[in-house]
């Protein structure tokens, strides 16, 4: 008989939290949030940890978890009043922005201007490089609703792409 | 309605490739783990207490009501304890009773004996 995984908690984090952490950042818009959101995500697995099957569920569970976690804080932002993207720039903007190209840093704005479900789908799909099957198993939506939402996101990012970005995709 | 989604990566264009650069992870800040790893113990030391405090809850409580349940039978025994003594108290007024109006019956038969031989 196969011998039961036994899930390491630090060695958990150690190999996810930047997954965690960028999920997290990408969805909500707000390093801080995504900070809180990581925490909160990382806590949960240690309630969750006898549940826990194999690094790939590991994996899949974290996913899953941070984008409901994300969903729900910019919620909670929402009922508060707290006009998020207002703020990023002012707030949380800067230091691992200075890594990327102006345009990629450009990009990842006008991602966190795109409807929720559109930016998990299409976080998912370009962060973590996964297929449209795997992001139906992670957001729980059907494959025609995931597809659709990426065809829908990927348009909407070009069209905005195009209309504020025109000195950057000349060449593209 | 379902969309064509190009999975192998020829099919993914300058565009996709620009945000697929854009969108690579992250490092998570250095405190993360950290406050991780200091909230989770605070979080176990506080289930810790809470059970303890649950089960130190528990104990005070079965020993109050075994405190109770022993009141109550202490009482039990002490009612019928004296419940006993109330009719030991009455046979021995009976007794005395009975042996009283024996001896009244005794003279009486004397004297009635006493009237008739005279």
């Amino acid at each position: 008989m196969a011998q039961k995984w036994q899930p390491d908690f630090e060695q958990l984090v150690d190999e996810h939290q930047s997954m965690v952490f960028s999920l997290a950042w990408r969805m909500t818009g707000d390093r801080g949030l995504a900070e809180e959101v990581a925490q909160d995500v990382f806590l949960q697995l240690d309630g969750n940890m006898n549940r826990i099957e194999n690094p790939e569920h590991a994996l899949n569970w974290l996913r899953r978890v941070t984008v409901n976690r994300s969903a729900d804080a910019l919620r909670r932002r929402r009922v508060r009043g707290v006009d998020l993207w207002v703020e990023i720039e002012e707030k949380h903007g800067a230091p691992a922005e200075e890594m990327q190209t102006p345009l990629g840093t450009r990009l990842e704005h006008l991602l966190s201007t795109l409807p929720e479900a559109q930016r998990a789908v299409l976080v998912l799909r370009y962060q973590e490089d996964m297929t449209p099957e795997e992001i139906a198993g992670v957001v729980d939506a059907p494959l025609a609703t995931v597809k659709s939402n990426l065809h829908r996101g990927l348009k909407l990012l070009r069209a905005k792409a195009t209309t504020h970005l025109k000195e950057y995709i000349r060449g593209l | 309605m379902d969309f064509e989604w190009p999975d192998q990566p020829e099919q993914i264009d300058e565009f996709e490739k620009e945000l697929k650069q854009a969108m690579e992870r992250r490092p998570a800040p250095p405190s993360l783990k950290r406050r991780v790893m200091q909230q989770r113990s605070t979080r176990r030391t506080e289930r810790h207490h809470t059970s303890m405090m649950w089960w130190q809850r528990l104990a005070a409580s079965l020993l109050v009501g075994a405190v109770i349940a022993g009141g109550f039978g202490w009482r039990q025994i002490e009612d019928r304890r004296k419940g006993e003594e109330a009719k030991q108290q009455v046979l021995t007024a009976l007794r005395v009773t009975n042996q009283v109006l024996k001896n009244m019956n005794r003279k009486l038969a004397e004297h009635d004996r006493a009237e008739s031989s005279k």
